[in-house]
């Protein structure tokens, strides 16, 4: 019994961990057709506003995680508008060259990933040179919960329901709204969607703004439990790709049903056998679904979409 | 896996084929080349083909008309195997074809032709020409070959040009001498003329005539054009719904009133 | 061979006739100024030792070889892998335990060859894995990124004692130490390559040593950029290249294009995995940050920046970048080759060699000018 609900409690733990850490990942690929390399350095963005916030500026933790997601957020805006798009480098090289100097790299999987890295690269060193090798953390919020012999962090119960609250979100976001509205369409079909009046280069824009914000939030989030050094966004990296890919290109569907798939196998082999294997579990999990799902969970839908829109 | 047996089939593909088609253009046979039966293709929970019967036999130019939706383009994956049928079967020289890869099939000889031009746009001509010649054709036979290909496209002189450079109507004639480069029995094209002016259309049509009628080609040619299916084709399918409408003559069809009727009504 | 009709005229004389085979579409340089480019850039690159560190070019190079590694698979084939460093490391790793467990000529040998077949089959079985189960493009590409991860996480927990196979402790993060000396041949009949410098003197430049080392990896490394060459401009490198372009037309030609995509990569994974011995025997150690995220995107940025679709961009790239990185040793350096790196995909995306190449060929100036002793893709093409 009480093994059971550790196991529960884990499996919450680890379908919060990939939903997160997936989240923001998830949407820019989805939407835009752009591996963010530099996803984890996102997450690493929101860690330290989140702490710098809280603990140079004695703001209340939720602000401080709140204002954690939105200078991620902005960064991302900026990001989009200097490297993705090329907007604001092609504004000033018309200007002066007369030409655009950077193609942008919506649907350039292989491009937009080693472009990222380099982004990766410059972030996480630009991090260790301004901040050193770590900064002081913020303490862990709400103590703990007891039953027999198990302790249990509360703080990690609460994040399982933030990431539950934030799936919940984005679906409102991407289905019931204008903008969600847009962004499917935009998905389906980038020309007609233009055709229709949508400005899909704002559209990416803002994608990349919100994907960039929930990674901020998810670092802010985190930020309280793990330790900060510029490296902390690698040990999202692998678990957000593998819920992506595994999950497919449908955003909001895909994350929940990958994080729950991969955050039971997680669970369950870590309470078995330990983290390492469970580790190793989910990426084999992930290599054996990838191979008999090439595009994900719902990737296969989206072939029906595309079959439906070639024979229209 | 069949990697095994692919690699002699490759190897044997030159002289098959060209063995059928020289069969082809000189004997009167008109044996059944290709037949569906009973051809299902469902993507999720939507039947783009249903229990399609169609066959076309040797040296037919047959052409395959529907509105929008129909399963046309389906159909035609289905028979290259870039789909892999729900249920059915394909039968293509009398032997069961549907569990072979595209490759395997081309071996055999079937062709296509895709809807959007795809020619491989930052090689030269010359090098797309070649890519299909040279699996069966080595050093001077080749080059003859290749550049008898670039001279049916109409392309004698662009051989170093890049193929993206090349008009829309050229990138089409470039990939049907692609495609006819390996002397198939059947050849497959998804629109063909679309987006391209009437001299282009008439280039076209000529193109697939000489073929099928001096190669022996068999053609299965995708069109919404009635114009230019008329100045082709005397056989036309109907598809409509992913089921076979309607099979005969151009003239019938065109004044079919129930053809005339899913055209109009075809909102789908 | 390729029937070459553009050069098969032109090209009677014997050196023409010599020199076709490694000339086509798919790879730049293929004047007679190239090559003679490309000679005297050999030639700097013999004569290095005498003025420079040899030990740290031997290392750039071995890295070339993992640099060609990629560009065959990705530039050449359209795979974007991530992986290359697992084979590299996976190769590394094999050479280290059976060369530690048969520490003679002989054993020494057959552990080079055993680790480019461990490169080679890891990457058979992974690439079958993948390629036959349909999985395509941007999902290999994290697979391999995945797999680069799995291979990480495991080989840091091996430094237990119960992860030793034979006397090859696998060591954790620890490493692997005592790598013999890199000694070809067989008992009796055998030469040591690694700390065995070879006393030489020259009137005029005095007495010097020359690591044999280095020039058994000169050897390989431009015997590999030629054999690599030959193989691009082939029918085969035709196949190649048209999938890179579009794989599904090239399946409509009857060609498996899976089989090639399997061939292919297998072969790039023996090649990763070749310079993976260079890089043990080399430094007669292996650790796991051979498979870090780090190393892993290595490549994938000497390609990029060099130019993907050139084997020479590749060999190149990996030279520069490696000197820069070292060069620049401070805490900066990551952040300029970040930048570099960002800079080269977005303004260059076809990367630095062949558009410096283009910029010659349309401005056609003379050769010899402007070209450093590293950089033969400077000089000029002049047509036939």
């Amino acid at each position: 019994m009480v093994n059971g609900i550790n196991l529960a409690l884990q499996f919450l733990d680890s379908f919060a961990f990939i939903v997160l850490a997936a989240a923001g990942l998830a949407i820019i690929f989805g939407i835009m057709g752009v591996i963010n390399l530099a996803h984890g350095e996102f997450i690493l963005i929101g860690a330290y506003t989140t702490t710098l916030a809280a603990t140079q500026l004695g703001l209340p933790l939720v602000v401080a995680m709140v204002v954690g997601g939105v200078v991620t957020g902005v960064f991302g805006i900026i990001t989009e508008r200097v490297i993705i798009s090329g907007a604001w480098p092609n504004w000033v090289s018309q200007r002066t060259l007369g030409r655009d100097v950077i193609e942008p790299l919506y649907d350039r999987l292989a491009d937009s990933m080693v472009a990222t890295f380099g982004l990766s690269l410059i972030l996480t060193q630009g991090a260790r040179i301004r901040f050193g090798n770590s900064i002081d953390q913020i303490s862990t919020p709400f103590g703990a919960i007891s039953y027999g012999s198990f302790s249990y962090s509360t703080y990690r119960i609460v994040l399982a329901g933030v990431s539950i609250g934030l799936l919940v979100a984005t679906y409102y976001l991407f289905t019931r709204t204008d903008f969600g509205m847009r962004a499917r369409a935009t998905i389906q079909d980038k020309e007609t969607a233009q055709a229709m009046g949508v400005n899909t280069d704002r559209m990416y824009m803002l994608t990349f703004g919100i994907g960039s914000a929930l990674a901020g939030l998810t670092g802010a989030l985190f930020a309280p439990v793990i330790s900060m050094q510029p490296t902390l966004g690698d040990q999202f990296l692998v678990e957000a790709f593998v819920a992506v890919v595994v999950g497919g290109p449908s955003v909001v569907l895909g994350t929940a049903l990958s994080g729950g798939v991969l955050g039971a196998i997680l669970a369950v082999f870590s309470n078995l056998y330990g983290t390492f294997i469970g580790r190793i579990a989910l990426l084999v999990a992930a290599l054996i679904a990838l191979r008999f799902l090439p595009e994900g969970i719902t990737g296969f839908i989206e072939q029906v979409q595309k079959r439906r829109q070639e024979s229209e | 896996m069949s990697d095994t047996e692919t690699e002699s089939e490759t190897d044997s593909l030159g002289p098959n084929v060209r063995q059928t088609a020289a069969e082809l253009a000189t004997g009167d046979r008109t044996e059944t080349l290709l037949q569906t039966d009973g051809l299902v293709k469902q993507f999720g929970g939507f039947t783009a083909t249903d229990d399609v019967d169609f066959s076309v036999d040797e040296g037919e130019l047959r052409c395959l008309i529907g509105p929008n939706g129909a399963g046309k383009s389906t159909l035609l994956n289905l028979i290259t195997g870039t789909y892999e049928a729900s249920d059915g079967s394909i039968y293509y020289n009398g032997h069961d074809i549907t569990d072979l890869d595209p490759h395997q099939r081309v071996s055999r000889g079937i062709s296509m032709k895709f809807q959007v031009p795809s020619v491989y746009g930052d090689l030269s001509v010359r090098e797309n020409v070649r890519l299909p010649v040279q699996q069966f054709a080595d050093g001077e036979e080749r080059r003859r070959l290749v550049a008898e290909a670039i001279e049916a496209a109409g392309l004698t002189g662009y051989e170093d040009v890049a193929a993206a450079q090349l008009s829309h109507g050229q990138q089409q004639q470039l990939e049907i001498g692609m495609a006819a480069a390996l002397e198939p029995d059947l050849l497959l094209l998804d629109e063909p003329v679309a987006g391209l002016d009437v001299a282009e259309r008439e280039a076209i049509a000529e193109r697939i005539m000489r073929l099928n009628e001096e190669q022996g080609i068999a053609f299965i040619v995708i069109e919404h054009d009635t114009d230019f299916v008329a100045s082709i084709a005397e056989e036309v399918t109907v598809l409509h719904n992913g089921e076979v409408f309607r099979e005969g003559p151009i003239e019938e069809i065109e004044s079919d009133p129930e053809v005339q009727r899913i055209y109009l009504g075809g909102e789908s | 061979m390729s029937t070459n009709s553009a050069n098969g005229e032109a090209n009677s004389s014997l050196l023409g006739r010599l020199r076709s085979p490694f000339e086509g579409p798919n790879t730049i340089g293929e004047s007679r100024g190239f090559w003679v480019g490309f000679l005297v850039a050999v030639a700097a690159l013999v004569v290095y030792p005498v003025f420079g560190d040899g030990s740290q070019l031997s290392l750039f190079m071995i890295l070339a070889l993992l640099g060609l590694s990629l560009s065959l698979v990705w530039g050449y084939s359209g795979v974007l892998s991530f992986g290359q460093v697992v084979f590299f490391g996976i190769g590394a790793y094999t050479f280290g335990v059976v060369s530690i467990n048969f520490a003679t000529p002989g054993g020494i040998t057959a552990a080079v060859v055993a680790g480019i077949v461990g490169g080679g089959v890891s990457a058979a079985i992974l690439g079958y894995f993948m390629f036959y189960g349909g999985v395509r493009d941007v999902y290999v590409t994290i697979i391999t990124l995945v797999s680069t991860i799995v291979m990480h996480t495991f080989m840091a927990q091996t430094a237990g004692s119960e992860w030793a196979i034979g006397e090859a402790a696998l060591g954790g993060f620890n490493g692997m130490p005592d790598i013999p000396l890199l000694t070809l041949g067989v008992e009796g009949a055998s030469y040591q390559f690694i700390y065995n410098p070879f006393p030489m003197r020259i009137i005029g430049i005095g007495a010097f040593e020359i690591s044999p080392f280095y020039y058994l990896v000169l050897v390989l490394l431009v015997g590999t950029y030629l054999a690599l060459r030959v193989l691009v401009n082939s029918d085969y490198g035709r196949v190649m290249v048209a999938i890179r372009e579009d794989e599904d037309r090239t399946e409509m030609f009857g060609y498996n294009v899976t089989r090639v995509k399997f061939i292919v990569f297998t072969l790039g994974g023996a090649l990763a995995g070749l310079s993976g011995v260079l890089y043990a025997a080399r430094n007669v150690y292996i650790d796991p940050t051979v498979f870090s995220l780090l190393f892993a995107t290595l490549p994938v940025i000497w390609v990029s920046i060099g130019g993907r679709k050139s084997l020479l961009g590749a060999a190149v790239a990996t030279l520069a970048v490696e000197y820069l990185r070292i060069s620049m040793a401070g805490e900066l350096a990551l952040v300029l080759l970040g930048t570099l790196l960002l800079v080269t995909i977005l303004v260059l995306p076809d990367g630095v060699v062949p558009w410096v190449h283009q910029r010659i060929v349309t401005a056609r100036i003379g050769p010899g000018e402007d070209n450093g002793p590293n950089v033969p893709e400077t000089s000029s093409e002049v047509s036939d």
